[in-house]
């Protein structure tokens, strides 16, 4: 029955009066404007009492705290229609590849609702990996001081504008030149070629010398591809192969492959360099050589091997260390593999006929073509004559930045005011840009389509991950508008390879779709045919090499692990990572041997209030002045300074990261009010001489200035103090010979034992001999661990860590860790959770100091030295997820338990801060948010966290942790959760290796073997019963999750 | 009322002998011995404490049970949660502490409350001096056998310092 | 009435009755404030002022305002926590203890000495609040059921210990002193004429009026709250101490800590003491009850308790040799050599070797040299916490993590501020209250004043 009931709202709706009607009608009563309302004489008689007016006061101050009470509240907007491959809450992961003129690898880029966040490499194709640099370049997308919009003479503009000027002045006569990095994508060179364009091309770090030496003596111009897997004898000369040198990312990868003890066999590294480099730091025998004195080092190792080297004045210690690098080459044979990094076409022509003597080319050095390092100084140098006389009507600066890392850039600078129209793409306003008529400001490589070949086996696609966030557009497509060719950039770059294509077919090629998926476009093996060797003009370059000859003091430009060659001075992360050697961070520096500081008589130890000294550096006239480090393994009477900072010297807007802020945060300005960049830029000292540019000069003056400059080292204790229950190392020879014995068993990783007053061994007596393993002192009746669900955990091959620092990166950018500034990391407030301890080896030890009678208390003093060449140990330290954890015992809160997966889990939102957790962790990897990070002033200018656009790389999956709370690796447990989910969909167990942390997945070296060790066929548990695994600080009897793999050295046990 | 008290304790016997019931003592200080001569009987307050002290304990112990073993049991450093008894020595240090502030606050507020000291209370000593130096033998007309004539030639034997007798119906 | 020996020095001067003691006593409050005491609370409190503003500050910017860092979580707060503790620890052995062991001398000394304790408290009670990087949760200490689910609180964490351990000894010392106030207060409230004056006392004595079975009583109460705060006082340092004996840090982790702790606490308690009384005993005019035998007994007192003290520092050192465990041996060996040894020297000369001086008879009774000393010894005291607490940490398991300690203008400020409140609110206590228990000194001016035992001696 239907409903015939009627509400009304009052009787003048159920009477229906006509008062009502009107007032039904007009739904909104006619509003009364404001002059109406108070010229109403009315409004005089009204009036409000005191007590009326104190309680407004009071209701409406009441109200007003209320509301202040209210945590702000940050909305977020829903997808109106959602993508069909965007499911909020779950990452997309694209392939893509990665090129900056530098590092090329394959990557897989991780988006969130539709935001690039993480990029790791793409296992997909097998080779390369990411390193911290690429790792890092995710944040420069979300830079803020990238340019918006296109700019002519200055100002912003439009692209119908810059269109227009500059497709006038590519109509003018003369000249026009491109000038770019090394262009490795067919489909840009295509682009190049149909603009008729005059291409010049050069790197920032200038590798001519290899292409020409290779020229010369093998009849291909191409830089050497390197196969350390196949080397048993690598000799490297300079050559920070792992850290900097040519396809890095690469080579770490392919080096490690033959380090595995297991194996029965390890490739032998020996190294002779000025620095302290990644490469040295890793290699079995090192010897420290002066810039001058490499080029003798390869004609010594030349004369060992072939007699052809003639004689050279070279210091007894090398003489001998280069006999038995040449043995070692002998035994090796075509398995044998020297390099150089100097970029002297002398020495690599010394270098190839060492390889080729040694048989060696094709087996572990071919030069099949890659098409790395094209470029060359002299181009830009000739470049630079022409403009500065006029000659060039049109220069267009493709994603390169020459006025800062071009050989003579001052020069360049200066001839660039010469040319009638200049055009930039660069994405920032940078030095080259800033003095550029017009900018065209490029996509970032998230942001856009490509290919690029490396070598001519396969072609690898570059596919945008997000749509362009700014008004930039691809150069390639740029030159085309120019060019008066229509056709869009993803057009031109299929048509590239299958010139057929029309946009009808966009999305129908399946072979297409399936290699962008994959990251790569078909791939053809071939067998790199081995090019006859000519010796030509080695023998004079052997003359000159050895009549080289270096002032009191060399000099060694070098790249930093973290930082390369510039590009990436303006991203905050990159900066905080420490230098893999010094663990400084924020700055460069002169790196000199602790003789010449000592001679000089400067600060021997940099403190948290202990700054460094500062010398004046002087060459040819030109002189800077730099904050001295003391660096253990610097060749005495040679100083080394990092490539790569100063960038933004005239206030350049590249990023609000690349200038040093102060104390409060606010950037520090020099005496004009200019921006002080971080660090001072060498790249003006770079040596040019017949069109290549090298790193080493061999006169230079340095002189104290007495003054004084703090550097902000994560690491202030070089040496471990003798604690071999952190640091296990051990030689090959006594690892072969106990391979075989149980954990715990071998004399290279005993197990620690303690003293117990019982009759153990039943001698009879008690004493030193009556010892229990560390894991049978147990307290009480412990929560079971084992074969109880997961157990996550972790182990760690410190023979294959190479202290790079991609973990460091990777673990930063995958949990939101702070950015803290170098005020605070010089205060030892690093927020890192995943640090690499560098350890070097110290000359003393107990034993000796009893031996020479020392005092205990002088011998702990000599033992924090270093000595003067060290040995150096890399190890990564995080969260051990300790079953016995000794922080979670003391939280008075309960803020930090112990998961039934094995993990310590910090519950941020329950914890109020104490910090007595952070005092018991014997490991000290505990973080603490002394401010708010996300907010307060201090920070503002490089926290990525408190940039509105930089915000964007924040992972979604990890909380940004507030003030006054403790934070610390949680073994990437939000991928945890993800891969458990993941595997119960599909409802199977979890398949091992199907998650993993971002430090075991960033490892370039696959030293990190993450997973389960309660499923006894994962790889973690294995890695963790071999006989070199074992607990760091075993004795404190914490029961870590995490294990470390004793290192092994591939030297000599004598010298072990 | 007396000026020492020696003299006090002198007339309270005497009194006493005499057989009059002396209500009450007022004194600027504990008179050591005068209790059992005026037949004040000894506190129980001791017993109070114990009671209390024992109580804190067993709370103590219930609650850390329920909160660490029964209610949200939680793997903390490996240690056992499974039951009191291996969790207890950590539990120790509360437990005492707990009975300690029970037993002490429990037996103040007991004190407090039986005396009627508590704030706001009006003071009833009949002559501000005897929290000074001055003792008085309060007796009641009341409670005793004797005549007030009887009583005040008693008391006047004493060595007296003053002598007030109010009369209030 | 209990009889003395003649030969005891008596321990009231001069020819004392009942009233001059009242007088004695009350007479400050009644009269105008002295310049002295306007001089100096004025100077306290500004200092006061200041150490509030550097809390604030610190709460308003987070805990990085102070010098710690990665390595070393505590320092300062921490140090002046367990420092202030310690001092507390005096008040309450002063009156527990001695009156279990019916010292008749305490009298004159402890209602001030318990004064002390609760302000001491209050002081310590600031650092653990302000050291938490979220104080506005603080409250997470406590057992509640609370908006996570009944998440409870971890009662294996000597860091909880402490919080029941510190309310416990705060409000019990409380109630313990306050008691013993009552009936002073009522002598106080019937002399006072100014009605408002006499409101106030009348309220703050509970209505007193010292009946013969209330006294019977409060000598009852006095008595078990002696039993029972004298284990509390032994238990709570014990407790703090073991913050750190059941950590595993190298130089924390020490089975001998409970007890040296608590003699150190006694030890710069006694020297807190002596420093305040000397100056409350001249600012007053109390020679006649606070005088050099009370002195002396309690320079005894810090010789003995300085002695367990440095018997303690040996002790360690050796154990640590003895241990043959690598970590625990450099943890001290870099204590007296590493980058801290100076503060590990100032430490050993305040607490070992000063005290020792208090064997000269005339050391041991001269006002100045005593004076002196307990601040040289409070200084020294300071110094154990910060060696203890700082040159631990900064160099422990990990030598990648070894790092440094510098504090701040913070640091510096929030303690020199505790220490003004400290002394504003004892100025107060000087001013406002009966500084000396009347009733007790009462019934021993028979048996120890020095008029009494003329008589005596006549006899």
């Amino acid at each position: 029955m239907a409903n015939t009931k009627r509400y009304w709202s009052g009787l003048d709706e159920l009477q229906e009066t006509e008062a009502f009607k009107t007032i039904q009608e007009q739904e909104f009563p006619g509003a009364q404007s404001v002059d109406e309302f108070l010229t109403d004489d009315r409004l005089e008689s009204t009036h409000t009492g005191r007590r009326d007016f104190l309680k407004f006061m009071g209701f409406s101050l009441t109200a007003a705290t209320l509301v202040a009470c209210e945590t702000p509240v940050i909305k977020s907007i829903p997808y109106t229609n959602k993508p069909e491959e965007i499911t909020p809450g779950v990452a997309n992961h694209y392939a893509s590849t990665y090129y900056d003129g530098q590092d090329y690898v394959n990557v897989l880029v991780k988006t969130r609702e539709g935001r690039p966040i993480f990029v790791k490499s793409n296992a997909q194709t097998g080779v390369g990996r990411v390193n911290a640099r690429v790792n890092a370049s995710v944040l420069s997308l979300y830079d803020s001081a990238r340019l918006t919009a296109p700019q002519v003479d200055g100002a912003d503009s439009d692209w119908a504008t810059v269109d227009q000027r500059v497709s006038t002045a590519m109509a003018k006569e003369g000249r026009k030149v491109l000038l770019t990095n090394t262009v490795l994508s067919p489909s840009l060179k295509r682009a190049i070629a149909t603009t008729g364009l005059e291409h010049v091309q050069y790197d920032a770090i200038d590798y001519s010398a290899f292409v020409k030496a290779s020229e010369m003596n093998f009849g291909v111009a191409t830089f050497p591809s390197f196969k350390f897997d196949a080397a048993t004898a690598i000799v490297t000369i300079g050559a920070d192969f792992l850290g900097t040198f040519g396809d890095s990312v690469y080579y770490a990868e392919n080096w490690a492959k033959n380090r595995k003890p297991e194996n029965g066999s390890m490739s032998r590294m020996h190294a002779f360099e000025t620095n302290m480099s990644l490469t040295g730091s890793n290699s079995d025998y090192r010897t420290m050589v002066k810039p001058s004195e490499q080029g003798k080092v390869a004609t010594a190792l030349l004369q060992a091997i072939t007699g052809q080297g003639g004689s050279s004045s070279l210091p007894e210690a090398v003489q001998a260390a280069v006999a038995s690098a040449a043995q070692d080459l002998k035994k090796a044979g075509s398995k044998g593999l020297v390099l150089a990094g100097s970029n002297e076409l002398d020495v690599q022509r010394v270098v190839n006929a060492i390889n080729s003597a040694l048989g060696s080319v094709g087996t572990t050095v071919t030069y099949d073509g890659t098409d790395l390092f094209k470029g060359s100084a002299g181009a830009v140098q000739s470049l630079t004559a022409d403009m500065q006389n006029g000659g060039i009507e049109m220069l267009i600066i493709a994603d390169c930045n020459p006025a800062y890392d071009a050989p003579d850039a001052d020069k360049f600078v200066a001839a660039l005011a010469k040319v009638n129209t200049t055009v930039s793409t660069s994405m920032f306003n940078d030095e080259t840009a800033s003095r550029c008529s017009i900018i065209a400001p490029t996509h970032h490589w998230l942001e856009s389509w490509g290919d690029l070949a490396i070598d001519r086996y396969r072609i690898d696609l570059v596919q945008p991950t997000i749509s362009p966030l700014h008004a930039s557009r691809g150069w390639g497509e740029s030159l085309l508008t120019w060019t008066g060719n229509a056709v869009d950039w993803y057009t031109f770059v299929r048509q590239t390879h299958a010139s057929d294509y029309t946009s009808e077919a966009m999305y129908t090629n399946a072979d297409w779709n399936k290699s962008v998926h994959n990251g790569f476009l078909g791939w053809n093996e071939q067998v790199p045919e081995t090019p006859a060797y000519r010796s030509e003009g080695v023998a004079d370059a052997v003359g000159r090499l050895n009549s080289q000859v270096g002032g009191t003091f060399e000099l060694a430009l070098y790249q930093k692990t973290t930082m390369g060659a510039g590009q990436h001075a303006a991203n905050p992360m990159l900066q905080e990572t420490p230098d893999p050697l010094t663990k400084v961070t924020w700055d460069n520096y002169v790196t000199m041997s602790h003789a010449d500081v000592d001679a000089m008589g400067l600060n021997g130890f940099i403190g948290q209030e202990k700054p460094a000294s500062v010398v004046k550096v002087t060459l040819n006239g030109a002189s800077l002045e730099l904050p001295v480090f003391p660096m253990p393994g610097q060749a005495p009477g040679t100083i080394g300074i990092a490539l790569g900072y100063g960038r933004g010297a005239n206030g350049e807007t590249i990023g609000k990261a690349a200038f040093q802020t102060g104390e409060n945060g606010s950037f520090l300005t020099d005496s004009e009010g200019q921006m002080v960049p971080v660090g001072k830029n060498v790249h003006p000292w770079m040596n040019v001489s017949q069109g290549m540019s090298h790193t080493h000069q061999f006169d230079v003056q340095v002189e104290s200035t007495g003054g004084e400059y703090a550097l902000a080292c994560t690491q202030i204790q070089n040496t471990f103090m003798g604690r071999d229950s952190i640091v296990k190392e051990t030689d090959f020879t006594s690892f072969f010979a106990e391979r075989n014995a149980d954990k715990g068993e071998a004399s290279w990783n005993k197990v620690i034992k303690l003293a117990v007053h019982e009759d153990v061994n039943g001698d009879g007596i008690i004493n030193a001999q009556d010892a229990k393993p560390a894991e049978a002192f147990d307290l009480w009746h412990e929560h079971a661990v084992e074969n109880v669900g997961h157990r996550w955990g972790m182990a760690i091959d410190l023979t294959t860590c190479t202290g790079c620092s991609a973990c460091v990166t990777a673990c930063h950018i995958e949990n939101n860790v702070p950015v803290v500034g170098k005020d605070e990391v010089r205060r030892h407030r690093d927020m890192h959770w995943m640090r690499i301890d560098r350890f070097f080896a110290s000359d003393y030890s107990l034993e000796r100091g009893e031996e020479e009678g020392e005092s205990v208390i002088g011998t702990y003093r000599k033992m924090e030295d270093p000595s003067g060449n060290p040995q150096t140990v890399h190890m990564p330290m995080m969260c051990q997820h300790c079953n016995h954890a000794p922080c979670e015992t003391v939280c008075p809160v309960a803020a930090t338990t112990h998961s039934n997966e094995g993990l310590n889990q910090m519950t941020y939102n329950r914890c109020i801060g104490t910090r007595y957790c952070a005092n018991n962790c014997p490991y000290k990897v505990r973080r603490f948010n002394w401010f708010n990070y996300p907010g307060y002033k201090k920070f503002a200018n490089f926290n990525p966290a408190q940039d509105s656009l930089m915000r964007m790389v924040l992972n979604p999956d990890v909380t940004v942790r507030s003030r006054g709370v403790m934070e610390k690796c949680s073994m990437c447990v939000q991928r945890l959760q993800a891969g458990k989910l993941e595997a119960k969909k599909v409802g199977a167990p979890l398949v091992d290796g199907s998650v993993v942390t971002a430090c075991a997945e960033a490892c370039p070296t696959h030293a990190i073997t993450f997973g389960d060790l309660n499923d006894t066929k994962s790889s973690a548990r294995l890695t963790s019963e071999n006989n070199r695994a074992y607990h760091a600080l075993e004795e404190v009897g914490v029961k870590p999750n995490i294990f470390y793999m004793t290192k092994v050295r591939n030297v000599e046990p004598t010298q072990a | 009322m007396y000026d020492d008290d020696d003299k006090l304790m002198e007339a309270a016997s005497a009194l006493v002998a005499k057989g009059i019931r002396v209500k009450d003592v007022f004194s600027p200080f504990p008179v050591h011995g005068i209790d059992p001569i005026i037949g004040v009987k000894r506190t129980r307050l001791g017993i109070v404490a114990f009671m209390f002290a024992t109580t804190g304990t067993t709370l103590a112990l219930l609650g850390m049970w329920y909160f660490m073993i029964s209610d949200w049991p939680m793997n903390i450093g490996g240690k056992p949660s499974f039951s009191l008894i291996e969790n207890l020595p950590a539990f120790i240090p509360v437990t005492f502490e707990f009975s300690v502030l029970c037993g002490a606050h429990g037996m103040a507020i007991t004190y407090l409350l039986r005396n009627g000291t508590l704030p706001g209370m009006p003071a009833t000593n009949p002559d501000p001096r005897t929290t000074d130096d001055k003792f008085v033998i309060e007796i009641t007309t009341e409670q005793n056998a004797l005549s007030a004539a009887e009583m005040e030639t008693a008391i006047k034997e004493t060595q007296l310092f003053e002598l007030s007798i109010k009369d209030y119906e | 009435m209990q009889k003395e020996a003649a030969i005891r020095e008596p321990l009231i001067l001069g020819d004392k009755s009942y009233k001059d003691i009242t007088d004695d006593v009350v007479g400050p409050i009644e009269g105008p404030a002295p310049i002295g005491w306007k001089i100096m609370i004025t100077i306290s409190s500004i200092v006061a002022v200041y150490g509030v503003g550097s809390i604030l500050y610190l709460l308003g910017t987070g805990i990085g305002v102070w010098g710690l860092n990665k390595t070393v979580g505590w320092a300062w707060d921490i140090t002046n926590f367990v420092w202030w503790v310690g001092i507390g620890h005096a008040g309450t052995l002063i009156s527990a203890v001695l009156l279990l062991f019916r010292q008749k001398w305490r009298m004159a000394i402890n209602r001030s000495a318990e004064a002390m304790t609760i302000f001491a408290v209050i002081m310590a009670a600031i650092f653990p609040g302000i050291h938490m990087g979220r104080i506005w949760v603080s409250y997470w200490v406590l057992p509640l059921p609370n908006q996570f689910g009944s998440l409870w609180v971890n009662f294996n964490s000597p860091l909880l210990w402490d919080v029941f351990a510190i309310s416990t000894y705060f409000s019990v010392s409380l109630v313990f002193w306050y008691i013993g106030l009552i009936p002073d207060f009522a002598t106080i409230r019937d002399r006072m004429t100014k009605p408002l004056s006499k409101k106030i006392y009348g309220l703050l004595s509970f209505g007193w009026s010292g009946r013969a079975k209330h006294w019977n009583r409060f000598e009852e109460v006095s008595l078990v709250l002696a039993g029972i705060a004298t284990p509390l006082v032994f238990s709570v340092h014990s407790i703090v101490s073991m913050d750190f004996a059941t950590s595993i840090v190298p130089g924390w982790h020490t089975t001998i800590f409970p007890p040296y702790f608590v003699s150190g606490a006694v030890f710069s308690g006694f020297a807190m003491v002596q420093t305040l009384l000397l100056i409350m005993r001249k600012g007053m005019k109390l020679e006649n009850y606070i005088h050099v035998k009370h002195v002396e007994y309690m320079n005894i007192v810090i010789i003995v308790t300085g002695s367990i003290v440095g018997v303690a520092y040996l002790t360690e050192l050796f154990i640590s040799w003895y241990s043959g465990v690598e970590y625990e041996s450099y943890a001290f060996i870099n204590r007296f050599s590493g980058p801290y040894s100076w503060a590990y020297w100032i430490m050993m000369t305040c607490n070992v070797i000063s005290p020792q001086l208090f064997w000269f008879k005339k050391i041991r009774r001269s006002l100045i040299a005593t004076f002196v000393l307990s601040i040289v010894v409070n200084i020294g005291m300071w110094f154990e916490r910060y060696v203890i607490i700082v040159t631990s940490v900064h160099r422990d398991y990990d030598p990648s993590s070894w790092g440094e300690f510098h504090p701040t203008s913070v640091d510096v400020g929030v303690f020199i501020g505790t220490l003004g409140i400290f002394f504003t609110l004892f100025l107060g206590f000087a001013r406002f209250f009966p500084v000396l228990a009347l009733n007790e000194l009462k019934t021993i001016l028979k048996s120890s004043g020095e008029n009494f035992k003329k008589k005596q001696a006549n006899h």
